[in-house]
């Protein structure tokens, strides 16, 4: 169980002044939930996920892991960044096999391990390849897979697919569903698509801005149908799925709102 | 119209042309091939050359015709220069330069990077880098020669500490512009930090410090025959030095074209080492 708890984030911004960048969230992580950040952007998302990754320390609050305090970066959490960090020296195949290279895992079984994962999202012929010449869905999974490749206990995804066209995001999201479904991880997930928020997520939090706070929850169950059954299409044109996200849309609006009337 | 529709896939599958292979545009120069301009131009200062010699329209003490030069690297390959062989002249020099160049990028690689990324580091040694690195090296090689004497040490001190500061910065400059995602994905994967340091640090210099290795082996060429003309009985730039005072015009244009020769070799090797080292350069 991933649990963060009360977690407030003040940074020192130039002019000395602290920016309040997360307000005491709160919420936890069961074992294979999928819990989304959704808000528009400046509302401490990535705050939050850097703050769970152990990039950065939180002002005050705790997150702690399987209960243990996280106090910096580990191989137990796997993280997707927004604008993909792959070593651009390396050729994909190593690129995935990274992780398990720190671990100490010998070249010929991580290559073995790496081009299976690399296989899953898909990419099996392109081991060869160094990330330059992928197009940006493709090197997207080739982050997934390196992120996957440790057998981390939770992935952590800081809007992967913002920047992919949506045909290529609609792949993308079933393609981690199934990665999801299969393997029981716990994914905690960026989003600033509303769309993208409801159709993955267990659990989705809608975030508002300065400072960022959880303004509503959502439990859903339209991932879990989509791995059942395998149809996108009825379950975004579903009643339910449109009135959920015409409430959201609600909330967020007034979020913005109030922020501009502030 | 139906025509159209069936003819179009059929000749398309018979007589498959070779496609044609792009790539993407860049801006400014890109890899526009340049060697044949280059060749062109060096032909044209030849031809240049030969025809200003020929005519006698500048003395000949002054510009020697190129077949007299020609003779002389003859001359010079067999008989050598104030006893020493040719070879033992240029030998003389590229040790010099290699010798140095070794020490400096070794020095400079692991300090600059520990500068880019200890406080500490960065603020002992940025004192005296930041001293010594603006004064031209010709400043103080009598200070060098008092300390170490008229031999090897001295030249070869004087070329380390010249090379030293750009390969030392340009490391500095490339753990700069090591982008905190790519630190932190590999943190996150389970690097410890000699793990960070070597697979990710190091690399992702690498383009930079190669670019400042250019930079030092040119200002290395500089130094040595600079230092050669003042302190020495050996190398290239003596050589030159030498024959300038027996107004042996010829004599100086061979030792110019050598050293012209090393240090275009020299930035090849780079270039050939850069191609294979970096090849993502400016691409992600
Ligand atoms: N390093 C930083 N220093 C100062 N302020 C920051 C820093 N990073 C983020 N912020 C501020 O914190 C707020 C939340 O940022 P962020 O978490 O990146 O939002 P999101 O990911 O939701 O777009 C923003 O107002 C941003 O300006
Ligand atoms: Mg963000």
């Amino acid at each position: 169980m991933l649990k963060v708890d009360h977690a407030s984030v003040f940074f020192a911004a130039r002019d000395g002044r602290p920016v309040h960048a997360l307000d005491r969230v709160s919420f936890e992580i069961p074992e294979s939930g999928f819990v989304v950040a959704l808000g528009a952007s400046g509302c401490g998302k990535s705050t939050l996920l850097n703050a769970i990754a152990g990039f950065l320390p939180l002002s005050d609050g705790a997150i702690i892991l399987d209960g243990r305090p996280v106090r910096g970066p580990g191989a137990d959490r796997g993280v997707v960044f927004q604008k993909d960090a792959l070593l651009p020296w390396e050729t994909v195949i190593d690129n995935v096999a990274l992780g398990l290279k720190f671990a100490g895992v010998s070249k010929s079984e991580r290559r073995a391990r790496a081009h299976e994962l690399l296989r899953l999202v898909g990419l099996g012929e392109f081991a060869k390849a160094l990330p330059y010449e992928l197009s940006g869905g493709m090197r997207q999974r080739v982050g997934i897979a390196r992120a996957l490749a440790t057998e981390p206990d939770i992935l952590l995804m800081d809007e992967p697919f913002g920047a992919l066209d949506s045909l290529t995001r609609e792949q993308m999201q079933e393609l981690l569903i199934s990665i999801w479904d299969r393997t029981a991880k716990r994914i905690f997930f960026i989003t600033h698509s509303i769309e993208e928020a409801l159709f993955l997520g267990t659990q989705v939090l809608v975030m508002s801005p300065r400072p960022g706070r959880v303004v509503a929850r959502f439990d859903l169950d339209f991932v879990r149908r989509f791995a059942a059954t395998g149809d996108a299409r009825s379950i975004k044109s579903s009643p339910e799925f449109a009135s959920l996200r015409e409430e959201i849309r609600a909330i967020l609006h007034s979020a913005e709102d109030l922020r501009s009337a502030a | 119209m139906s025509d159209l529709v069936q003819t179009t896939p059929v000749s398309s599958a018979v007589q498959r042309p070779r496609p044609k292979l792009v790539k993407m545009v860049s801006f400014g120069l890109g890899e526009k091939p340049t060697v044949a301009i280059s060749v062109a131009t060096g032909l044209a200062v030849a031809a240049l050359w030969w025809l200003v010699a020929e005519l006698d329209l500048v003395p000949n003490l002054f510009l020697p015709r190129p077949g007299e030069v020609l003779t002389q690297v003859g001359m010079l390959y067999y008989d050598g220069y104030a006893g020493a062989s040719l070879s033992e002249h240029i030998f003389a020099s590229l040790f010099r330069i290699v010798l140095a160049a070794s020490i400096a990028i070794a020095a400079g690689i692991p300090l600059g990077l520990l500068m880019g990324l200890n406080r500490w580091a960065k603020g002992i040694l940025d004192t005296p880098i930041e001293f010594y690195w603006p004064l031209p090296p010709l400043s103080y090689l009598p200070l060098m020669i008092i300390w170490l004497g008229i031999g090897e040490t001295s030249k070869i001190t004087l070329l380390v500490l010249a090379m030293f500061a750009p390969v030392c910065l340009s490391a500095q400059a490339g753990v700069r512009s090591l982008p905190i995602e790519r630190v932190n994905a590999a943190r996150s994967l389970g690097a410890r930090p000699l793990e960070l340091f070597i697979d990710i640090v190091l690399p992702s210099a690498l383009p930079e410090i190669l670019t400042g290795v250019r930079i030092a082996v040119g200002i290395g060429w500089g130094t040595l025959v600079a230092a050669e003309l003042i302190a020495s009985t050996r190398g290239i730039g003596f050589m030159i030095m030498s024959a300038a005072q027996f107004l042996a015009t010829d004599v100086v244009f061979v030792g110019i074209g050598i050293i012209a020769i090393c240090a275009f070799a020299f930035s090849a090797a780079i270039r050939f080492i850069e191609a294979v080292l970096v090849p993502w350069k400016g691409k992600l």
